[in-house]
C-alpha cells in the first residue's frame, strides 16, 4: 500500500520529465510573426496600411517637428523657427544650425522604417492575384519608397540604402554603406519610373474608386517632376539618370500632360476653398470667408484640386495616439502663452481677435521678407491675405510672453481652425457631428487632412519644364491675376505665391541655386523675443555662409553615427558641433 | 468590500478551519506504549522566575509530551533520566534528563548558535551555512506594526535594497539584492512556503513566520533558472503540537504629514516673479489687469503695492491634508495540534487611509486569511517519526485600493499639489471647484493655472479603485519509507483576479480638459500551477554528515484573461458610485473602447540535486546543480545549466583553537561561489514579431476619420540564438561570535557579474524595425556587508540589545555589444523639453544621471573674465551673455568649449551605502526599542521646480536660496526663471544628495500580566510606537526615499521625484493578547 502511493507518483514524475521540451511550447494567441505572416490578402493590405501609417504620420510619434514638410517650410526664407523661449531646435533650423545632438532622428528613423516596411510588403505583393490591385497596390509602396527616400536624401545627403530587412541579430548591428546622395536618387528614379508605368489610370471622381489618401497614380507623376526639377537643377544636368537608362525632360513632360488631360483633377474656383478656414461651420463667424457659405464654395475634403493629402484620424480626447491626428496644426498655430483656456485672442469679435485660428505652439512664423517681397511684386494678389494672417493692431506682441521670432504675422493654411466663435477648439468636431456641449482638445481633436501635392503645383511644372506661360496663367487667371509672359523670375514668384507654406520652397531655392541669397534676406527683419522687439540675426556663420557650408543639407543625428560604430560620415558644414551649434535667445 | 462578501469569507474560512483542523483539538491521542515509566513534575520559569506558561515539553525522540499550566507546572509519564526537550517560542530550546520536581530556567533566545534558518528545499543549522543569507523572524517584522513586510526589513536585512515607490497606502516597493544586474526585471524571486512566484506585500506581517533571503548565488543556486535577482523565502506559520493558542494582535494609528513641502505663500509668488523680472527673465505679469478684481485687491492696495496683511493664497497641501487619517491592523491567530494533525490559522485585516488627496481621501483595505495544517497519516512502527505525511498551505488575499495620481510629473497629484499656483482659489462662491469656467468668467487671464483638488476629484487622477483576490493553495504529500529518506510532492495552484474602475467627469482645469463623462472598467485573471518531486537523504556516518536533495519541478502560467473597456456619456455623470460602463450611453464609436486578451503561456522545467556534507560540524561543503528550461527561448536555447559550490570552516571547532574559546565562542568562514539565471523577458522574442495595433493605423476616406485600417507590420527583430542571463557570483564571508555569544559579527565581500545580459539595445535606425532582445552586455556589482550586534542582560535584569548593519554597493557596466554601447533613457522625464535624463552606459552604474556638470555659481565679474580667457559658454549663448549669478559649466571633453559634448555622468540615483539600526531594551515587563534604516551616497532630480512649470508655485527653499549677490550660493544660480540655460538644463546643480537616515520605528510596551498575574491570558502587551518618527535629511523634498522612475517604464531608473507621496509619521497604540 505505501510502496504503491510512491510507485504511482513516482511514475507521474517521470511522465512529466519526458514530456519537458513539449511542455515548454508555448503560443501566441493575439499576435502574429514571421512564421505565420503575411498569409492572406488582407495581411498584405495591413502591411501597405502600416507603411503608409509610418510615412505620414509616424515623425510626430516622437511628438517634434521633424517631418520633411516642417523642416522644409522653415528652413525656406518664408518661414522663421518661431515657438517658444525654450524651443531652440527650431529656431536653429531655420539658421541651418542645430540645437540638439540628436536633432532630425525622427526623419532619419521613421523614414527607414517606413521603407523597410515597403521592403517587405513589396517582396510578397505578388499575393494579391488581381492584377490591377496588384498594380495599384504596388505603385503605392514604390511611391511611398521613393518619398521617404526623396526626403532622406534631401535633408541627410549621403544616406544608406536599404534593399531587405536583416535576418539575424548580428546582421542588424553591421551599419550599410552610406552611399552618394546622387546613387540614391537614381533609385528614386527607379521606383517612381516603375510606379508611373504601372499604375492603373483612376481619374477624379471624388474618390469612388480609390479611396481619399492613397497614392496614386498622379501622385506618383507629380513627385517623379519633382525629383526629376531638383536633380537637374540641383546638381546642373539635363536628365535624371536611373539604374539603367534614366529620365529626360520629355518623359517627365509626358507624364505630367497624363496628369493635366486624365487625372480629372482641376483647379477650384476659389483659391481660399483650398484651406480649412472656409469650412461652413467657421465662415458663419468668420468675415473673411463670409461670402463663400452663400455661393456654396466652402471648404471640402477630398476636393478635386487635392492629389495627395496626408488624412489625419479623430480623437476627440487627448491620448496617446495623437501621432494619428492633425499635429501639423497643432505645432504651426499660433502660440498661446501658456494660456489655453480663456484666452479671448481665439475668440471671434473681440479687437485682438485671431479667430479662427487657433491655439499652438507658434512654429513657423511668417518671415517679414515674404510679406514685403509679395506686396511689392504682386500688389493685388488675393492670395496673399488668405494665406496670411496679420494680427490686428491691437494685438500687441508684448501680450506673447514667451514666443521667439515673432512676426506678428501667421500662416493661415497649416494651424487648426476653430469653430462656433472659438468656442470650438477644433471645427473637425462639427464635421464629425459631435455634441454641441463638447469643445474638443486643441492639441488632439484636429483631423483636417494636409495637402501634399495639389493640382497647381502640376500645372506651374509644366509650365516650367515648356518654358511656356500657359498653364502658368491659369494659375494665375482662377485668383484673377492678369496673364503674363513666361519668365524664369514670373515662373518662380508664382509658385512662391501660389504655394506659399505647402513645403515645396525649400526644394525650389535649392534647385534655382538661389538659396544663399534668398535666406539671407531674413537676416535683420524686425521680430519680438518674448515681447520685446529685435532683429532676427546671423547666427553662426550667416544665413548665407551656412548655405555654402551645407548645401541645404543637415547634420545626420549624433545617435546613429555612434551606433554604426563611426562608419557614417557626418555631412560637409557640419564637422564642428561648436560652431554650428543654436543656443537659443 | 461589502458585509456580505466579509460574511462569506469567514464562513467559508471557518469551514476549511474545522473541517481540517479539528484534529487539533484532541490532544495525546498518540501510541501509548513503553512500560517503567512514572509521572514526574517540574516547573518551568523564565529568568526572572516567573513561571511560562505554555512550554512544550517533549520526550526526546517520542511523541509523548505535556503543557506547562498557569503556574508553569507540568507532569509527564517518564522514566527519570530519560531526556526531555523543553520549549516555547523566543526562548532557547533545552534538553535535560528528567528528575522529578525539577526547575527548569529557559533562557530567552537571542540568536542562539542552533538556530535554523530556512535554504531552498529544506532547513539548515545557521552555524552550518556556507553561503550568504540573513533571516528575519516574523516576530522582528510583526513589532515594528507596519502595513508591509518589507518596511520593516528595511532596517534589518543588509545587502538588500528595499525602497518603496511612494508612501501612499498599499504602494509597491523596489527590492534589490545586491545591486542591479540587469534594465529589466530585477525583483528578487519570492518563494512563500516553497511556491515560487508570490509576493510580500500580499501578506500580513503576523502571518509571517520568518523572511529568510539568499544572497549570494550558491544559495540560491537551488532556484537557478529565476535567482539571478537573489531569492526571498518566507515562511509562514506553522502549526505546532501543544496546547491551542490563540492570540490576538492589533493596532489604531493616525498619520500626519512628516515634513510639508516649502510653496511660495501668495506674497512670496509675487516676490519670486518680481525676482525673475529683476534677475532679467521674464516680465512681472501685469497683476491688475491678469488677476480677477477680487483676488487683486485681496492682495494688493489701491497703489498697486503688494498688502503686507493680504491674502496669504491656497496653500494646496493644507487643503488636501488629511489630519489624523487612521491606520489599523488586527489579526487573529490560531495555533495548536497533535502529534497526529497540526494547524495554524490566521485571520486579519489592515487599513490605512491617505493623507493626501482632498475629499478623495486614499484608501487601502487587505483581508487575509491563511491556513496551514498538516497531518501524519502513518508513523513507524517504532514511532519516532511520520512515515506518511500529508498537509496544505492555503492563503487568500483580498486587498481594495483606491488612490492620487503617482506617475510622471504630468500625471501625479502630489506633483500638481506641490506646484499649483496660490493665487488660485480652490473654490468659487458656489461651492464648485474654481476652474478654467471660473477663471474666464471672473478674467483670469494670468496663464493656464490647474486646480489639482479638482482634478484629484472629478478625474480618473483621482477616482479609481482597484481590487484584487488571490489564493495562494499547496498541498503536499511526504514519504518517509525509511528513516532519513523523505519523498515529497507537492502541488500547488495559484490563482487571482484583479479588477480596475476609474471615473472621469467632464471637467476643465488648466490643459486637462474633459468635456465628456467616461468610466472604464478592466478585469485581469490569473492563474499558475506547479509540481514539485523531492528526494532527501540524510546520512550521518560517525562524524560524516551527508544530506542530498534531488528534485524536479514544472511550473506553468495558464488559464488568464484580461478584459478592458470604456464608455462615454454616464447616465450619473456626477457620482462616482454610478461609474460603471451599463451607465455609459453610447452614441458613437469613439464613446467606447474594449480590449481582451488572454494571458499567453510560458512554463518552466527543471531539475536540481544538492549534496551538503559536513565532518563533525567544521567542514562543510555543499554542491548544487540545476537546470532549467523556459519557453521563452526557441528550441535548443531553451535549457542552462546552473552549477554552484559552496564551502565552510569552522575555525573554533579546532582544537588549536580551544584557548580563545573565552573570547570568540564561534567563528566561521565561508566562501561561496555559484550561477544564476534570469529569463524574465516577455515571450516570443525569439521569432520577428508582427505588430498589428490601433495606434499603427491609417485613415483612408473621407469625412469619416474614425474607421481606420490597421497596419500590421514586423516590429521586433527576432532573435533566435536568445539564451539564459547567467549571474555568477563568489562570496566569502565570517560569521564569528564572541564574549559568550553577546558579540556577533557577519562580514561578507561579494561580486556578482551579470554576464549575457537579456536587453534590448538599440540598433541602426536604418533598419527600420524595433531593436532585438540580445544576450548583450556584462554588469558588475561589488559590495561588502557587515553586521554587528551585542546583547545582554544586566544583573538587576534590564536586557538590553544593539544592532547594526551596514552594507556597500558598487555597480558598473562592464560591456554593451552594441555599437554605441549605451542604453538611452527617454527624454521629457525631467521636463518636457529636455533628453534623456538617464542611461545605461560602459564603464559607469546602471541608470546614472547623464547631464552637465557644473564648478558652481560665478560669483562675480571678475571671474568670467577669467573664464572666458579659456573657455567658451555655448549654453549660455556665447560668453557675452555670462553674468554672475549663471552656472559655470563644466568642460568635460577638454576642447574649451562647454556644449552639448559636455554632457557626462553627474549623480547616481542607488544609494552606495545603506544602514539599519535596532536597539532593543527590557525591563520587568516593559520593552523599548527604537529602529533606524539610513541610504547614503545616492542623488535626487526633482521634477517638481522645473521649467514646465514656470508660472506656478515653486519650492521656497529653491527661490530663496538661489544666488542673490557675491557669496550667497555656490550651488543653485540666480533666480532667472525655468527657462533660461541656468535651469533648463540638466546638470548636476539640478541634483541633490538623498542621503538620509530614518528613525523608522519607537516603541514602547509593557506587560500588564506583570501585574495582574491572575490574568488567564499568557501575554496583555499593551503598546505606543511612533513610525517614521524623524528623517535626518538636506533633501528639499517631502521625502528623501526616491524610487520613483519619474514615471517611466524603466524599472532601472531611480531617484526621479516627480511628486513622491511622502511616507506619513504615525502615532499608534496596539494591543498584544495571547491566551
Amino acid at each position: 500500500m505505501k510502496f504503491n502511493k510512491f510507485y504511482i507518483l513516482w511514475i507521474a514524475s517521470t511522465l512529466t520529465f519526458s514530456g519537458c521540451d513539449d511542455f515548454l511550447d508555448s503560443q501566441d494567441y493575439t499576435g502574429k510573426n514571421s512564421t505565420n505572416f503575411p498569409s492572406t490578402t488582407e495581411d498584405v493590405n495591413k502591411m501597405v496600411a502600416a507603411v503608409y501609417k509610418s510615412t505620414f504620420y509616424g515623425p510626430f510619434q516622437g511628438n517634434n517637428l521633424e517631418q520633411y514638410f516642417s523642416v522644409a517650410n522653415i528652413m525656406s526664407d518664408d518661414m522663421f523657427g518661431g515657438a517658444g523661449v525654450g524651443d531652440p531646435w527650431w529656431q536653429g533650423l531655420d539658421h541651418l544650425m542645430y540645437a540638439q545632438t540628436n536633432q532630425m532622428q525622427d526623419l532619419w528613423t521613421y523614414s527607414y522604417e517606413a521603407i523597410a516596411r515597403a521592403n517587405s510588403a513589396l517582396s510578397v505583393i505578388d499575393n494579391i492575384a488581381d492584377e490591377e490591385t496588384h498594380n495599384q497596390t504596388k505603385g503605392e509602396l514604390l511611391f511611398m519608397r521613393a518619398y521617404n527616400y526623396y526626403n532622406l536624401v534631401l535633408t541627410f545627403n549621403n544616406v544608406p540604402v536599404i534593399e531587405k530587412a536583416p535576418e539575424t541579430v548580428e546582421e542588424a548591428q553591421i551599419a550599410p554603406e552610406q552611399r552618394d546622395g546622387k546613387e540614391v536618387l537614381k533609385l528614386i528614379a527607379d521606383d517612381l519610373y516603375e510606379a508611373c508605368e504601372c499604375m492603373p489610370s483612376y481619374p477624379y471622381d471624388g474618390w469612388s474608386k480609390l479611396a481619399f489618401g492613397k497614392v496614386t497614380r498622379w501622385a506618383a507623376e507629380t513627385l517623379l517632376a519633382r525629383a526629376f526639377l531638383f536633380y537637374t537643377g540641383f546638381y546642373g544636368e539635363s536628365e535624371m539618370p536611373k539604374t539603367e537608362g534614366s529620365i529626360n525632360k520629355q518623359y517627365v513632360v509626358d507624364k505630367l500632360d497624363d496628369c493635366i488631360k486624365n487625372s480629372g483633377h482641376d483647379l477650384l474656383s476659389d483659391y481660399r476653398s483650398l484651406w480649412a478656414y472656409s469650412n461652413q461651420y467657421t465662415a458663419k463667424d468668420y468675415d473673411f470667408v463670409n461670402d463663400m457659405l452663400e455661393a456654396g464654395t466652402c471648404y471640402k475634403e477630398g476636393n478635386k484640386e487635392v492629389i495627395l493629402a496626408i488624412n489625419f484620424q479623430y480623437q476627440p480626447a487627448w491620448s496617446n495616439k495623437l501621432h494619428l491626428t492633425n499635429q501639423y496644426g497643432l505645432f504651426f498655430g499660433i502660440r498661446a502663452d501658456n494660456n489655453n483656456a480663456g484666452d479671448e485672442r481665439f475668440h471671434v469679435g473681440t479687437a485682438t481677435s485671431v479667430y479662427p485660428f487657433s491655439t499652438g505652439w507658434g512654429c513657423g512664423t511668417v518671415a517679414t521678407n515674404l510679406v514685403t517681397d509679395w506686396k511689392n511684386i504682386e500688389p493685388d494678389d488675393p492670395r496673399r491675405d488668405a494665406s496670411i494672417l496679420a494680427f490686428p493692431a491691437s494685438l500687441k506682441p508684448e501680450t506673447f510672453s514667451d514666443a521667439c521670432e515673432l512676426t506678428m504675422y501667421h500662416n493661415k493654411k497649416i494651424p487648426s481652425v476653430r469653430s462656433a466663435g472659438g468656442q470650438r477648439l477644433s471645427w473637425s468636431l462639427d464635421q464629425m457631428g459631435a455634441d454641441a456641449t463638447e469643445t474638443g482638445n486643441y492639441q488632439a481633436s484636429n483631423c483636417t487632412p494636409l495637402t501634399v501635392y495639389r493640382f497647381a503645383d502640376v500645372l506651374l511644372m509644366y509650365s516650367e519644364l515648356m518654358q511656356d506661360a500657359t498653364t502658368l496663367n491659369r494659375v494665375r487667371n482662377r485668383v484673377g491675376l492678369p496673364a503674363v509672359a513666361y519668365s524664369e523670375q514670373a515662373l518662380r514668384n508664382e509658385r512662391r505665391w501660389e504655394l506659399a507654406f505647402e513645403g515645396s520652397r525649400w526644394d525650389d531655392l535649392r534647385r534655382w541655386n538661389i538659396a544663399g541669397e534668398a535666406l539671407a534676406k531674413q537676416a535683420g527683419q524686425v521680430m519680438y523675443n518674448c515681447g520685446k522687439p529685435t532683429t532676427m540675426p546671423e547666427a553662426g556663420s550667416g544665413y548665407k555662409q551656412r548655405y555654402n557650408e551645407t548645401k541645404g543639407f543637415y547634420r545626420i543625428p549624433k545617435s546613429q553615427i555612434d551606433l554604426s560604430g563611426g562608419k557614417y560620415k557626418q555631412n560637409a558644414g557640419w564637422e564642428d558641433d561648436a560652431k554650428t551649434q543654436f543656443a537659443g535667445y | 468590500m461589502c458585509i456580505k462578501t466579509i460574511k462569506s469569507w469567514l464562513a467559508s474560512a471557518l469551514f476549511v478551519l474545522f473541517a481540517s483542523g479539528s484534529p487539533g483539538f484532541v490532544n495525546g491521542g498518540g501510541n501509548i506504549a513503553i512500560a517503567q515509566t512514572q509521572y514526574i513534575t517540574g516547573t518551568v520559569v523564565d529568568d526572572f522566575g516567573e513561571p511560562i506558561i505554555g512550554a512544550n515539553i517533549r520526550v526526546k525522540d517520542t511523541t509523548k509530551g505535556a503543557i506547562t499550566d498557569l503556574n508553569g507546572k507540568f507532569s509527564l509519564d517518564v522514566a527519570p533520566g530519560q531526556i526531555i526537550e523543553i520549549s516555547f517560542v523566543g526562548f532557547s530550546t533545552q534538553t535535560v534528563a528528567a528528575v522529578s520536581g525539577m526547575k527548569i530556567i529557559l533562557k530567552e533566545d537571542t540568536q542562539s548558535l542552533d538556530d535554523v534558518v530556512v535554504v531552498g528545499y529544506g532547513v539548515q543549522k545557521k552555524k552550518l551555512v556556507t553561503g550568504a543569507t540573513v533571516q528575519v523572524k516574523g516576530d522582528d517584522i510583526q513589532k515594528l506594526s507596519t502595513t508591509s513586510a518589507l518596511t520593516a526589513m528595511q532596517s534589518q536585512s543588509p545587502g538588500v535594497t528595499i525602497m518603496q515607490n511612494n508612501g501612499q497606502a498599499g504602494e509597491g516597493f523596489k527590492v534589490n539584492i545586491r545591486g542591479l544586474g540587469t534594465t529589466g526585471n530585477s525583483d528578487p524571486l519570492y518563494v512563500v512556503d516553497g511556491v515560487a512566484g508570490g509576493s510580500l506585500n500580499d501578506l500580513n506581517p503576523a502571518d509571517i513566520e520568518s523572511i529568510d533571503v539568499l544572497k549570494d548565488a550558491a544559495s540560491a543556486a537551488i532556484y537557478g533558472a529565476r535567482a539571478a535577482n537573489g531569492v526571498i523565502l518566507i515562511t509562514t506559520k506553522q502549526g505546532k503540537s501543544g496546547k491551542l493558542q490563540i492570540s490576538y494582535d492589533g493596532y489604531y494609528g493616525q498619520q500626519y504629514l512628516y515634513k510639508a513641502p516649502d510653496v511660495l505663500n501668495a506674497q512670496e509668488y509675487i516676490y519670486s516673479r518680481q525676482l525673475r523680472e529683476f534677475n532679467g527673465g521674464a516680465a512681472e505679469p501685469e497683476w491688475q489687469a491678469k488677476l480677477p478684481a477680487a483676488i487683486y485687491e485681496s492682495l494688493f492696495d489701491a497703489d498697486g503695492n503688494v498688502l503686507r496683511n493680504g491674502w496669504k493664497g491656497t496653500n494646496w497641501i493644507d487643503e488636501s491634508y488629511h489630519k489624523g487619517a487612521v491606520t489599523q491592523n488586527h489579526s487573529v491567530n490560531l495555533t495548536g495540534g497533535s502529534d497526529v494533525s497540526k494547524f495554524s490559522f490566521g485571520f486579519s485585516y489592515t487599513g490605512q487611509d491617505g493623507i493626501l488627496g482632498g475629499e478623495n481621501q486614499s484608501q487601502f483595505d487587505r483581508y487575509n486569511m491563511r491556513l496551514n495544517s498538516s497531518h501524519t497519516l502513518l508513523r513507524s512502527k517504532d514511532n519516532s517519526y511520520s512515515v506518511i505525511t500529508v498537509g496544505e498551505n492555503l492563503n487568500i488575499v483580498h486587498s481594495s485600493r483606491t488612490g492620487i495620481s503617482q506617475g510622471s510629473m504630468y500625471w501625479n497629484n502630489v506633483h500638481d499639489l506641490m506646484n499649483a499656483n496660490p493665487l488660485l482659489p480652490v473654490r468659487d462662491a458656489d461651492g464648485n471647484y474654481y476652474t478654467n469656467a471660473e477663471m474666464s468668467a471672473d478674467g483670469w487671464t494670468l496663464g493656464a493655472a490647474i486646480n489639482p483638488l479638482a482634478i484629484a476629484n472629478t478625474t480618473s487622477q483621482g477616482l479609481n479603485e482597484s481590487n484584487s483576490w488571490t489564493v495562494n493553495a499547496s498541498a503536499y504529500l511526504e514519504i518517509q519509507p525509511i528513516r532519513n529518506l523523505i519523498y515529497k510532492s507537492q502541488f500547488s495552484y495559484r490563482f487571482g483576479n484583479s479588477s480596475y474602475r476609474a471615473m472621469t467627469r467632464v471637467h476643465s482645469s488648466g490643459t486637462n480638459v474633459a468635456t465628456q463623462d467616461n468610466a472604464s472598467q478592466s478585469t485581469d485573471s490569473w492563474s499558475n500551477i506547479s509540481f514539485e518531486n523531492t528526494l532527501n537523504y540524510r546520512l550521518d556516518i560517525n562524524r560524516h554528515n551527508i544530506d542530498i536533495v534531488l528534485g524536479q519541478t514544472i511550473e506553468q502560467n495558464k488559464f488568464g484573461e484580461h478584459l478592458e473597456a470604456s464608455g462615454n456619456n454616464l447616465l450619473f455623470g456626477d457620482s462616482w458610485n454610478h461609474a460603471y460602463l451599463d451607465n455609459a450611453q453610447i452614441k458613437k464609436l469613439a464613446d467606447v473602447r474594449v480590449g481582451g486578451h488572454p494571458t499567453s503561456d510560458s512554463s518552466l522545467a527543471s531539475f536540481f540535486g544538492r549534496v551538503n556534507y559536513n565532518f563533525n560540524e567544521k567542514y562543510m561543503l555543499q554542491a548544487t546543480v540545476r537546470t532549467d528550461g523556459s519557453s521563452n527561448f526557441a528550441k535548443g536555447h531553451r535549457w542552462g545549466i546552473f552549477p554552484s559550490a559552496s564551502a565552510g570552516w569552522v575555525v573554533t571547532n579546532e582544537e588549536f583553537m580551544e584557548s580563545v574559546r573565552d573570547i570568540m565562542d564561534f567563528f566561521k568562514i565561508r566562501v561561496s561561489w555559484g550561477q544564476n539565471g534570469n529569463c524574465n523577458i516577455p515571450n516570443f522574442q525569439y521569432l520577428t514579431q508582427v505588430g498589428f495595433n490601433n495606434s499603427d493605423a491609417y485613415y483612408f476616406g473621407v469625412g469619416n476619420h474614425e474607421e481606420a485600417t490597421t497596419g500590421g507590420s514586423f516590429n521586433v527583430l527576432g532573435n533566435p540564438e536568445l539564451t539564459w542571463e547567467t549571474s555568477e557570483q563568489l562570496n566569502i564571508g565570517i560569521d564569528a561570535r564572541f564574549l559568550d555569544s553577546r558579540l556577533g559579527l557577519t562580514f561578507d565581500w561579494y561580486k556578482k557579474t551579470t554576464k549575457d545580459w537579456l536587453v534590448r539595445a538599440p540598433i541602426l535606425g536604418v533598419y527600420g524595425i524595433g531593436a532585438p532582445y540580445i544576450n548583450g552586455g556584462d554588469v558588475e556589482n561589488k559590495g561588502i556587508e557587515f553586521s554587528l550586534s551585542w546583547n545582554d542582560q544586566l544583573n538587576n535584569g534590564l536586557r538590553y540589545g544593539i544592532t547594526a548593519n551596514m552594507s556597500y554597493n558598487k555597480n558598473e557596466v562592464t560591456k554593451l555589444t552594441n555599437a554605441e554601447g549605451i542604453i538611452h533613457g527617454p527624454g521629457a522625464v525631467w521636463h518636457q523639453l529636455e533628453g534623456e535624463v538617464y542611461r545605461a552606459q560602459v564603464g559607469q552604474p546602471i541608470g546614472f544621471f547623464y547631464g552637465f556638470d557644473t564648478k558652481g555659481v560665478f560669483q562675480n565679474g571678475e571671474q568670467i573674465r577669467q573664464f572666458s580667457e579659456k573657455y567658451e559658454d555655448k549654453l549660455h549663448g556665447g560668453n557675452d551673455k555670462l553674468k554672475p549669478g549663471d552656472l559655470i559649466f563644466r568642460d568635460t571633453n577638454g576642447d574649451d568649449v562647454i556644449d552639448d559634448n559636455d554632457r557626462t555622468m553627474i549623480g547616481d540615483p542607488h544609494p552606495d551605502v545603506t544602514v539599519g539600526l535596532n536597539l532593543n531594551l527590557a525591563y520587568k515587563g516593559f520593552d523599548f526599542s527604537v529602529t533606524g534604516a539610513g541610504a547614503f551616497g545616492q542623488q535626487i532630480l526633482r521634477t517638481w521646480a522645473n521649467q514646465d512649470f514656470l508660472t506656478e508655485n515653486l519650492n521656497k527653499k529653491i527661490v530663496y536660496g538661489s544666488w542673490k549677490g557675491e557669496g550667497t550660493s555656490n550651488k543653485l544660480p540666480l533666480f532667472d526663471g525655468f527657462d533660461t540655460p541656468n535651469w533648463k538644463y540638466m546638470s548636476a546643480a539640478m541634483l541633490e544628495n538623498g542621503d538620509y537616515f530614518k528613525i523608522q520605528n519607537v516603541t514602547l510596551g509593557y506587560d500588564f500580566k506583570r501585574l495582574w498575574k491572575s490574568c488567564p491570558l499568557q501575554q496583555l502587551r499593551v503598546y505606543v510606537a511612533a513610525n517614521n518618527l524623524i528623517t535626518f535629511t538636506k533633501y528639499t523634498g517631502m521625502d528623501p526615499e526616491v524610487a520613483s522612475s519619474g514615471g517611466t517604464s524603466d524599472s532601472w531608473a531611480a531617484g526621479i521625484d516627480t511628486g513622491v507621496y511622502p511616507s506619513p509619521r504615525t502615532y499608534l497604540v496596539g494591543i498584544n493578547l495571547k491566551f
